[in-house]
């Protein structure tokens, strides 16, 4: 017959004492292994136990894993333990109390139900569970004896007390590591100026973080109007930028909408939810949480995570309102990185830009006073020719015939020349489109007349093309280049009639005032303010989807002819009037060039 | 015939006016700059009949000073300013100045000397309308 009966080894004052410094070193404690370690070891002085652990549950499995052990008999194989706590037969008292939440204790455990029988000499067991700050069990204490009846209330009490501070060391370190991960990743986010190494750093900062399995990474891009996934892990990391989802689609969509954050338990049963890329499969998803990632004056994208349905039904896996912010918080130090880079790059290329129109300037100068030179000598060689062909034939064995087919042969190649030069100068012209396309000279004037003017003179006059024509039915003032505007217009018709050639196409062009706050300018995520607007569009080919981010950039030309300056011309002049070009055409269906002019005078007034 | 000067700092360019000038029986005298310019102009007995003169060579600017040095020299001299394209300002401004026409040197598709003898013709035109009523 085994002893019996619980024995005291501390008096109250001590345990007071003890149970003070605890709570104290919680908040204080460098190593929560330290700390767990000592606080196991007191827990089993003051009960008089034989041996004791701390069992605590892992977040995504919802296991029982010991991680800290005190007494005798523990070997490196027990020491692995993992408990089920879903699993009835292999759960132990430790498991139901991680499930009830509430201490236990078993003054017999041969004749316990709840025993798991680890240890052939235990007879008696108590164990006590921690939680977190969201209230939720987080681990269990256990002691053991191989007495019977070891333990009492007050033992119960006593531990509960001192499991209360292993509570909070464990909120209070995890809240360190959060903090620690934040810094690491401010640190982090201003060293990487690369966008999608940005994005990939988020997703793996987070999914530690927060402890998830799912967790994506959507930008807001402009040229196809889409959040596109640019980081993930979970089963879309194999399908990064082939994600993408519009404007106010799915949970996703909403949140980048409405720059809300949404934090759902079962995803499936939103009305918002389209099931479109999930990190998981349907029946397995649960826990979703997405922040908004906010710029200075616009939305830039989603940062979103998931967990699975946790295999055990008793623990919830969902996301907690301090997950909320430590990922609000993430979003909030990526939405600057993000503006950061674009910041950089933008003025990397403004500077570059710069330095290139300097370089395009002086030398379209020099090779235009060449050409200028050449073309001299090219009128004088003809000249020459001329008065050459009337004394060759006359003084000369060769034939009349003959010598006119010697000349005939000599004026192809002045002609082809000549051609060659006024190709070069148009070349010439284009260049310095490019490099004046942003020195404005704004007037106040009416767009609808300078509109107006440019398709009576761009379009052609003799054409099978249908041409449609819709203005403002008020003036619409805008401060604006007229010159420059022209330009920029005429490029515009121009492609759209080069592009219909030979086809029964129509060009549409359409004048409107866009009111600040209306749809189509919160489409292209432009500043809230009134707008003139321009559209130009064709019944050609459209702008292929591949196409789309790369048609305003210089030397971009999907024909043989031209520079390709063409479009980076008319964005430049279009961006000087602080001014927004978008291409919105259907591919397949005919391009179409909308241009947004700000009404209210953003645009600088010309100085003297 | 008449007395041309022709300035302007690229030797080929003043070279090929030059010679379509002579082509055409003018008496050319040319300089490689606005200074130079200005000497040819205090040099000669009886004013130019027409002066061509590059729009920037030292600077930006050179051709007004040789615009402004030509007209000083004689009110009935017609000037004719050579300019870049898209450098319209500058040639308005010469024109308010009392130039008697601009011409860009680099138009794609067309034969900017014949436009050049052209405007010349109608300059000298000009110049002997005026000279006329001067007298």
């Amino acid at each position: 017959m085994p002893e019996s009966g619980a024995q005291h080894n501390v008096t109250p004052l001590e345990f007071l004492r003890l149970s003070n410094r605890q709570f104290s070193l919680a908040l204080t404690q460098h190593t929560l292994r330290d700390f767990l370690s000592e606080s196991l070891a007191e827990a089993l002085r003051i009960t008089g136990g034989l041996r004791a652990f701390i069992a605590r549950i892992e977040q995504e499995t919802g296991e029982l894993i010991v991680v800290e052990t005190a007494g005798s008999g523990w070997t490196r194989k027990n020491r692995k333990l993992r408990l089920e706590p879903h699993h009835e037969t292999q759960r132990g008292i430790t498991g139901f109390v991680a499930i009830t939440g509430e201490p236990y204790r078993s003054d017999d455990v041969k004749a316990d139900p709840h025993h798991l029988n680890l240890f052939e000499d235990a007879q008696s067991e108590m164990a006590v569970p921690f939680f977190d700050s969201e209230g939720r069990v987080r681990g269990v204490v256990n002691i053991d004896s191989d007495r019977l009846a070891a333990f009492d209330d007050l033992h119960v009490a006593q531990v509960t007390a001192l499991a209360e501070a292993m509570g909070v060391a464990l909120a209070f370190d995890e809240f360190r590591c959060r903090e620690r991960l934040l810094v690491d990743i401010g640190l982090d986010l201003a060293a990487i100026t690369e966008i999608d190494a940005l994005a990939q750093r988020v997703v793996n900062v987070t999914s530690k973080a927060l402890q998830c399995e799912g967790c994506s990474v959507f930008l807001y891009e402009e040229s196809t109007q889409t959040l596109r996934l640019r980081a993930s892990r979970g089963a879309l990391a194999r399908q990064i930028s082939e994600v993408s989802y519009r404007p106010g689609q799915g949970l996703t969509g909403t949140v980048f909408e409405t720059g809300e954050t949404i934090r759902l338990e079962d995803p499936r049963s939103d009305p918002r939810w389209a099931g479109l890329f999930p990190e998981f499969t349907p029946a397995e998803s649960s826990s979703f949480l997405a922040v908004p990632v906010v710029g200075r004056d616009r939305m830039l994208g989603v940062v979103r995570v998931s967990r699975p349905r946790s295999r055990t039904a008793w623990f919830r896996a969902r996301f907690t309102e301090s997950d909320e912010r430590m990922l609000t918080t993430i979003a909030g130090q990526f939405g600057t990185a993000v503006e950061n880079i674009g910041t950089f790059n933008r003025s990397v290329r403004s500077e570059r830009m710069a330095a290139w129109g300097e370089l395009s300037a002086k030398s379209a100068h020099m090779i235009g006073n060449r050409t200028f030179a050449i073309k001299g000598d090219l009128n004088e060689l003809k000249f020459v020719l001329a008065n050459c062909t009337r004394e060759i034939s006359e003084d000369t064995t060769l034939s009349q015939e003959q010598v006119e087919t010697c000349l005939a042969s000599v004026l192809e190649l002045t002609d082809s020349i000549e051609r060659g030069i006024f190709r070069l100068e148009e070349i010439l012209r284009e260049f310095r489109d490019f490099v004046m396309a942003t020195q404005l000279k704004p007037v106040r004037g009416d767009l609808n007349k300078t509109v107006r003017e440019t398709v009576r003179e761009t379009f052609p006059r003799r054409t099978t093309l249908t041409l449609k024509e819709e203005y403002c039915a008020t003036p619409l003032m805008v401060l604006f280049d007229p010159v420059k505007l022209k330009r920029a217009l005429s490029e515009l018709i121009e492609n759209a009639v080069s592009f219909m050639q030979g086809e029964d196409g129509t060009l549409q062009v359409l004048v409107r005032m866009v009111p600040a706050g209306e749809e189509s300018a919160r489409e292209h995520l432009l500043p809230m303010r009134s707008y003139a607007c321009v559209s130009i569009a064709d019944s050609g080919p459209g702008v292929p989807e591949e196409m789309k981010t790369q048609i305003f950039n210089p030397f971009f030309s999907s024909r043989v002819k031209g520079m390709g300056l063409g479009l980076s011309i008319v964005k430049g002049i279009v961006d000087a009037h602080h001014g927004v070009i978008r291409e919105t055409g259907e591919p397949g269906h005919g391009a179409r060039f909308i241009i947004y002019l700000p009404t209210e005078s953003a645009a600088e007034t010309p100085t003297k | 015939m008449s007395r041309i000067l022709v300035v302007d700092d690229e030797d080929e360019v003043r070279s090929a006016i030059c010679r379509r000038l002579s082509r055409d029986g003018h008496e050319v005298v040319s300089a490689e700059n606005a200074d130079a310019g200005e000497a040819c102009l205090a040099d000669t007995e009886a004013p130019f009949d027409v002066v061509i003169t590059d729009m920037s060579m030292e600077d930006g600017e050179s051709g007004v000073r040789m615009l402004k040095a030509a007209l000083q020299r004689s009110v009935f001299t017609e000037v004719i300013v050579l300019t870049a394209y898209g450098n319209v300002k500058n040639a308005v401004e010469c024109m308010k100045l009392g130039a008697y026409d601009y011409v860009e040197k680099n138009i794609p598709d067309v034969d900017v000397y014949e436009l050049l003898m052209l405007k010349i013709e109608r300059a000298l035109e000009q110049h002997r309308l005026t000279m006329r009523t001067a007298h």
